[in-house]
Order: structure tokens, then C-alpha cells, then sequence
């Protein structure tokens, strides 16, 4: 007679105690399968020993292998959070005590923001750009001897001050696209096979993120430099690694070509 | 049914359609902006925001509705007991209402382009979030007057055998209620607090973990209504009966305990879960497709017997003897096609190694809509026929009408999904705001998304009908209607007792509790106790 009408949470009823043993079964064997047998198979899994397997296969390796020079000594890239606020046009006295305070920094950067020694040009970088990378020289997550000297003696008020002020003063002129000179396909499509986003997807022109800066009329030899050191890992301050993921697939021709074309869009004038 | 219920159901049913066909215009305006034949919008931020409300009302909204208008329809129809809790059942409905409203409103102005999955460390307005947590609450008071209207029927019916319909809407219901608890800790726990400012971190990894605890479930709570209307009202609908009443509930049991810990296989991609737990829950994803097959088998027999009856030979020859000048079995037809592609495709995602040759390509973006907006949806639409003359009390609805609706819908979600798998074969990546045709690299590939275009279009023409036919419906005169009850498909053997197993949601609803802690348990508490996965917010809207 079939136990399948009894009460249906006791052990004696067939249903209750076939789904149960089933269940239990098909468990086991997926675990077994899944955290003893596969890891067998890969050398890398099993090279020490069945419980080192056991617990790679459950997301908690002994050691996440060698994290390289930079990741080891680094530490967290960046303390910078973005918000919101911080993209938000200066007053017009936090502009003026901008002004003064951006004297000291008129020998690189030039007397209107637009650079002759190579140094990156700040007339009309978006405020949050200026407050980030500030934070982070003040912070040694970027690392400039002259930079990192500098910030360390600037108060937050005065940092937001030099980025309301750079923020008010006019953009590098952009120049108009020829046909000589089209977008580098990196810059406008970027490649997707390679998870390299396009430019312009956060450097202006399609869409313009958050932090991202204001390229155009950069100095070439600046934006190379910056490309290279996050390529290897000497520049990390880009939260969530979003720039260091996307030059290191790039090729060296492909950096210059980028940063040639970033390069030629600014004014001639101040010296180019 | 009383009027009452009529009111309540028809106000769900308007609201989920007309909520949909608004999104599938949105959808069809995704496909055509970054097809070559428009000119690019400029702007990926309004792409997203399209993108966001196309996934919020198709994901959360419609089935949502759906499912709680047919289960308190279900009450009624199936239990033949007025419905406990109507000024409740109202409130929920309100809660949804106001919820959508308020998320809609928040993508609309830009302030949630975050996509229906929430993507942390994206973060947008609380707005979003708190809507999303209203539809999601307006649906638990759903879920607790199902279990308080069966039990109340089990006590003025001791020993009697639940009917069917009800026995799967109980399980969505259950299945539903424990699944939405894994989005609602992430929201409430991560999100929210990063959203209202009170930290600048969040632990992203957990996050999609816990999100995964839904992701994947959710799917099975949008495809209860759909197996609900296979099993009790496709075999009624042409004539036939129910080959197995036990096997429906084997089904809705299995669905239960296998669909609810396996959405990890989300997250084959993510190196913070470990490689074990990938492998658990692709294998026991695999085991989903048991009651799939099963209620494949039990319907395609159900309808085999009508078809013997009506004088069809041969092995599958009787095929032909099928009445396939019904709506319903056409529906059904086109269900099973679409279910059979869907599902083909996807047993390439839940393995671990093949999915990586699709991951994050328009091939997923084709199977997931070839599943619900395929197989589930066209079963929402036929169910919504089947009752409408019960809930309008109008006469029965345009049979031309309703098959040219259908026939669009089938063909059009193939023209629109079929072109998707191949693109992502090729390694089309999904979520691209736009294609730059003029790419050598991609413009061998234009033509399939002008393909898709003209799918998604007859996807609209069709929403559009059926609406229409609808509308027709319910404008009619009540009192047109027969005078013949509502009734859910009879078995071929009446009066057989399923095991008392199979009659209650106890056991089920344990062993998928169990299940989940054991699948999820680890990952979760190994990602939580881990510091260093915190990264910085990044708000959408900004700019």
C-alpha cells in the first residue's frame, strides 16, 4: 500500500522522503563535481593540494597570485569620490581668490591656463577635473615631485577656488574637423572586441562623464606621457581603473595617434 | 465573479497593456536609433534612459500586473469563493501604481539611467529605487492574500484536493515572495544608502550577487501565469483535456525549488564568486529544464487527444488534425516554437564554458527576449483573451482580429530575435548606444539590425491590435455574454488524488529555502566579510 496520503512532512510518507533523498543526491554530486572533481583537472587548482583546491573553488584562494609592483605598493588608487556639486560653476569671489592663487601656477600652466612647457592646459577644464586631481597630488595618489609638493599646501577652499577660476576662463578653441584629419577610429568608435571604449564617450563630443577632463589642445607630449604611465600602472588614480583598462591593450602607434589628434584640436595660437 | 473582482482584475490587465505597449514603443525606438537607417541622436544618455524604462515596465511592471491580476482572477474563478481581501488587493494595486510613476517620472528626467538590473557602483536618484521597492511591496500584499485565500478555502474544504490553476498561482506567489528579497536587501542595504548620500562606496560584487538571487527566479515568476494558462486553460480553450493534473503540480513543485538558487550563472563572468559555486548552479539550472520538458510532453499529449478525436492518424500526422483555426492553439503553437529557441539558446549560457563565447553579446539580449517576450508574453496576451469576455461580460472577441494579432507577434519576435543570436555569434556586444556602420568591421553586419528594426515594428503593430481588440471587447455592451460559467481544462482521469506531497507548498517552499542557502550562503558572507571590495559610487545624471 502506498504511503503517498499520509501526512505529508513525515519521513513514513514516500513522496516526502524520495524528494528529500533526490534533493540531497543531486547536491552532493554537484558539489563533488563542482569543487572536487574539476579542480582536479586544472594544474593551476591542484598544484597544492585537494583543501587549497577546495577553497580556490569557493572564492577564497590562499593567495590571489602576484598582484605586480604597482598593486602591492599602491594601495587604493583613489579617496576622490565624484558628486555631483563638484561640476557646479564658482562664484564669482571664489573666481577672484582663484585668480590670485593661480599666480603660482602661471610658470607652467601659462598666464591664461594654456601651457607652454608641456604641462597640461587648465583655461576652461571642468572644475571637478582640477578638485580631483588636486585631492589626489595632495593625497600622493598621483605622484608629480613639483605637483605633489604644491597641493600639499593648498586647503580644500583654495582648491576649489583654482578650479572655479580655471573652470570660468575659455576653452581651447576646437578646430573644425577636414577631411585630412577624421576622428581616429579609437577616438570615435573605440574597439569593443578589445573593451576599449571610444573618446568621446566621456571625453566630450558624444557624452562628457563626470571627472572625465577637457582633451582638446593638450599638449602631445603630456597626453603620451599620461597614456604610458597608465598603461603600466605608474599613473592609478582613476577610480575603478577605468583608463588603465583602456590603454593597455592600446598599441604605442595607437597611443600617439590619439594623443596627435587630441593635440592638433586646440588653438595655434600661445606659441603651437 | 462579482463585479467587484471584475473591477479589480480589469484595472490590473488595462494598466499592465497599456504600460506595455508603451514600452514596446520604446523598444522599437531603440532599435531604429541605432539602426542605419536613422541618423544617430548624439546622445547615449537618452538611449539609456530608454533603455532603462523599456526594462523596468517590461521586467517589473507588466508581469507584475499580469501575475496579480490572473491569480486574483484565479481566486475566484478556480476556488469559487468570493475573494478574501478586495480593499487590500486594491492597495497593492495603488502601491504599484504610485511606485511606476515615481520611477518612470525619475528615467524620464534623467536621473536613473542605471538599466532595469540597477548596475552598482552605478547609482541614480532614491526615487528610482523607492518606486521600484513600491511595486515590489504592492506585490507582497498580493503574495500574502493568495496564501490567506487557499487557506481559508483548504479549512472550509478539509482534505479536498486544491484545484490546479490555483495550486501553480500559490507556487508563482511563494516563488515570487522569496526571490524579490534579494533585489530588495540590495536596494535596502547597498543601494539606498549610497543613493541618499549616507556613504560614497559600495560593494559592488555583492551587490550583483544579490541581484543575481533575483535575476534569475524572476524569470520563472514571469513564466507561472504562462504555464498556469498551458496546463488549465489551453486544453479547455480547443476542446481537449488535461493529459496529467500530477504533472502540473510536479512541475510547479520543481519550478519552486530549481528555478530560485541557480542565478549565479549571471555571474560566470564575475572573478569575485568562486568557481565551484559557477559550476553548482549551471548544473542545477540544467535541472530547470526537467519540468520544462515535462509540461512540454503533458501539453503536447493534452492536445494530441483532441486531435485522435477529431480523426488524426499516424505518429505525427494527427498533427494536422489539430484545431488550428483556434486562437488558443495557435497561441500554443507559437509559444512552444518560440519556448524551443529560447531554450535551445540558453542551455548555451548556463554552461560555464560556452557561454563565454556569448557573454555580454546581443545573443543574450535575443534569448531573453525570445523566452519572455516570446513564449511568456504571446501566453499573457491569449490568457487575457481567454478571460476577457468573463471580466467584460461582453460576447466573445474578433477571431480574425486576434489571430492577425498573434501571427504578427510570432513572426515579428523572430525578425527581431533570430538576426540577434547570429550578431552575437559574431560577437556583437549588447547595451551599444550606437554602431559606426561605416566601419569596415561592422558594416557587413548593418543589415541585421535593419532586420531587427522591422521585427520590433510588427511587434508594435501587433501591441497596438491588441489593444485594440481589447478595447473592442470591453466596449461592448455587457450583458451580450452567454450565460456559460468560466471553467479551467478537466483532467482525463477526474477525481484522482495527487500525493499529499503535492498538494500543499510546504515541502517545496523548504528545500527552496534550503537550496538557497546552501548555493548562496558562502558567496554572500564571503563578499560581505571582504573590505577591499568597496569601490566608489558613481551617481548617473550628473552632468
Amino acid at each position: 500500500m502506498m504511503s503517498d496520503h499520509d501526512s505529508p512532512y513525515t519521513w513514513s510518507n514516500a513522496g516526502f522522503r524520495r524528494s528529500v533523498t533526490w534533493l540531497a543526491v543531486v547536491f552532493v554530486a554537484c558539489v563533488l563535481v563542482g569543487f572536487v572533481w574539476l579542480p582536479m583537472a586544472q594544474p593551476d587548482f591542484s598544484a597544492r593540494g585537494l583543501w587549497a583546491s577546495i577553497c580556490k573553488a569557493a572564492g577564497v584562494p590562499g593567495n590571489w597570485g602576484d598582484p605586480g609592483e604597482a598593486l602591492r605598493t599602491g594601495g587604493q588608487s583613489t579617496k576622490v569620490v565624484l558628486d555631483r556639486p563638484m561640476a557646479r560653476a564658482g562664484a564669482a569671489d571664489a573666481i577672484g581668490r582663484g585668480a590670485t592663487l593661480a599666480l603660482n601656477c602661471t610658470m607652467c600652466h601659462g598666464a591664461q591656463g594654456m601651457s607652454l612647457a608641456d604641462a597640461p592646459n587648465l583655461s576652461g577644464q571642468y572644475p571637478e577635473v582640477v578638485v580631483k586631481q588636486l585631492l589626489d597630488y595632495r593625497d600622493g595618489r598621483r605622484t608629480s615631485s613639483i605637483m605633489q609638493a604644491i597641493a600639499r599646501g593648498l586647503s580644500d577652499a583654495q582648491i576649489d577656488d583654482l578650479a572655479a577660476y580655471y573652470a570660468s576662463l575659455p576653452k581651447a578653441r576646437i578646430a573644425p574637423t577636414t577631411y585630412e584629419d577624421p576622428l581616429p577610429k579609437l577616438v570615435r568608435t573605440g574597439d569593443p572586441l578589445r573593451n576599449i571604449a571610444p573618446c568621446i564617450s566621456c571625453h566630450g563630443s558624444v557624452d562628457q562623464k563626470l571627472g572625465a577632463p577637457w582633451l582638446e589642445g593638450m599638449p602631445r607630449r603630456y597626453l603620451i606621457a599620461q597614456l604610458n604611465d597608465f598603461a603600466s600602472g605608474t599613473r592609478r588614480n582613476d577610480s575603478l581603473a577605468q583608463m588603465r583598462n583602456m590603454v593597455r591593450l592600446m598599441k604605442p602607434e595607437e597611443i600617439a595617434e590619439v594623443a596627435g589628434f587630441y593635440a592638433r584640436r586646440g588653438s595655434p595660437g600661445e606659441g603651437h | 465573479m462579482s463585479s467587484a473582482s471584475r473591477r479589480l482584475v480589469l484595472a490590473h490587465f488595462w494598466v499592465a497593456f497599456v504600460a506595455f505597449v508603451l514600452a514596446l514603443v520604446l523598444g522599437e525606438w531603440q532599435m531604429f536609433v541605432r539602426s542605419p537607417l536613422a541618423q544617430w541622436v548624439n546622445n547615449p544618455e537618452h538611449y539609456y534612459r530608454s533603455v532603462t524604462a523599456h526594462g523596468t515596465v517590461m521586467a517589473y511592471v507588466l508581469p507584475t500586473l499580469v501575475a496579480m491580476g490572473f491569480g486574483y482572477a484565479i481566486c475566484e474563478l478556480a476556488l469559487k469563493q468570493a475573494l478574501i481581501g478586495l480593499r487590500w488587493a486594491w492597495l497593492g494595486f495603488w502601491l504599484v501604481i504610485v511606485g511606476t510613476v515615481m520611477a518612470a517620472a525619475t528615467v524620464a528626467i534623467g536621473h536613473a539611467s542605471v538599466l532595469y538590473t540597477f548596475y552598482p557602483p552605478m547609482i541614480a536618484s532614491p526615487f528610482y529605487y523607492f518606486g521600484v521597492v513600491l511595486v515590489v511591496v504592492g506585490s507582497w500584499i498580493w503574495v500574502a492574500l493568495m496564501a490567506i485565500n487557499l487557506r481559508a478555502w483548504k479549512r472550509a474544504n478539509p482534505g479536498a484536493t486544491v484545484p490546479l490553476a490555483m495550486y501553480g498561482n500559490v507556487a508563482g506567489a511563494y516563488l515570487w515572495a522569496w526571490t524579490s528579497l534579494g533585489a530588495a536587501i540590495e536596494v535596502l542595504v547597498l543601494i539606498l544608502p549610497a543613493s541618499l548620500g549616507l556613504t560614497d562606496t559600495i560593494n559592488a560584487g555583492l551587490a550583483r550577487v544579490f541581484f543575481s538571487w533575483t535575476l534569475h527566479a524572476i524569470v520563472y515568476f514571469w513564466l507561472m501565469p504562462a504555464y498556469i494558462a498551458f496546463y488549465t486553460i489551453v486544453p479547455r480553450a480547443i476542446g481537449s483535456r488535461l493529459y496529467s493534473d500530477t504533472m502540473g503540480r510536479v512541475a510547479f513543485a520543481l519550478f519552486l525549488v530549481f528555478s530560485m538558487p541557480i542565478g549565479i550563472h549571471h555571474l560566470f563572468a564575475d572573478p569575485q564568486v568562486g568557481a565551484g559555486f559557477k559550476f553548482v548552479h549551471a548544473a542545477m539550472t540544467a535541472l530547470v529544464s526537467v519540468p520544462t520538458f515535462l509540461t512540454v510532453f503533458t501539453i503536447v499529449a493534452s492536445v494530441e487527444i483532441v486531435a485522435r478525436l477529431r480523426g488524426g492518424k499516424g505518429a505525427v500526422g494527427w498533427v494536422r488534425a489539430l484545431p488550428w483555426d483556434n486562437p488558443m492553439m495557435l497561441t500554443l503553437a507559437f509559444s512552444f516554437i518560440l519556448l524551443g529557441f529560447g531554450g535551445a539558446g540558453g542551455l548555451i549560457n548556463m554552461s560555464y564554458q560556452l557561454d563565454e563565447t556569448v557573454h555580454n553579446t546581443q545573443w543574450i539580449t535575443g534569448h531573453f527576449h525570445l523566452i519572455f517576450g516570446g513564449a511568456i508574453v504571446i501566453m499573457y496576451i491569449a490568457l487575457a483573451y481567454d478571460l476577457w469576455p468573463e471580466l467584460t461580460g461582453g460576447g466573445p472577441l474578433h477571431a480574425g482580429l486576434m489571430k492577425l494579432q498573434l501571427w504578427l507577434w510570432f513572426v515579428g519576435m523572430l525578425v527581431l530575435t533570430l538576426p540577434w543570436h547570429l550578431v552575437g555569434l559574431l560577437g556583437m556586444p549588447r547595451r551599444m548606444a550606437y554602431y559606426d556602420y561605416t566601419d569596415p568591421a561592422i558594416a557587413p553586419q548593418a543589415w541585421t539590425v535593419i532586420a531587427s528594426t522591422i521585427g520590433g515594428a510588427m511587434l508594435v503593430v501587433s501591441g497596438v491590435l491588441f489593444l485594440v481588440v481589447l478595447a473592442r471587447g470591453h466596449a461592448r455592451a455587457p450583458g451580450a455574454a452567454g450565460a456559460r460559467p468560466y471553467t479551467f481544462s478537466r483532467p482525463v482521469h477526474e477525481g484522482l488524488r495527487p500525493p499529499a506531497v503535492l498538494n500543499g507548498h510546504g515541502l517545496w517552499v523548504a528545500m527552496m529555502i534550503a537550496l538557497t542557502v546552501v548555493n548562496y550562503g558562502w558567496p554572500i558572507a564571503q563578499l560581505a566579510a571582504l573590505k577591499t571590495a568597496s569601490v566608489p559610487v558613481i551617481p548617473i545624471g550628473t552632468r
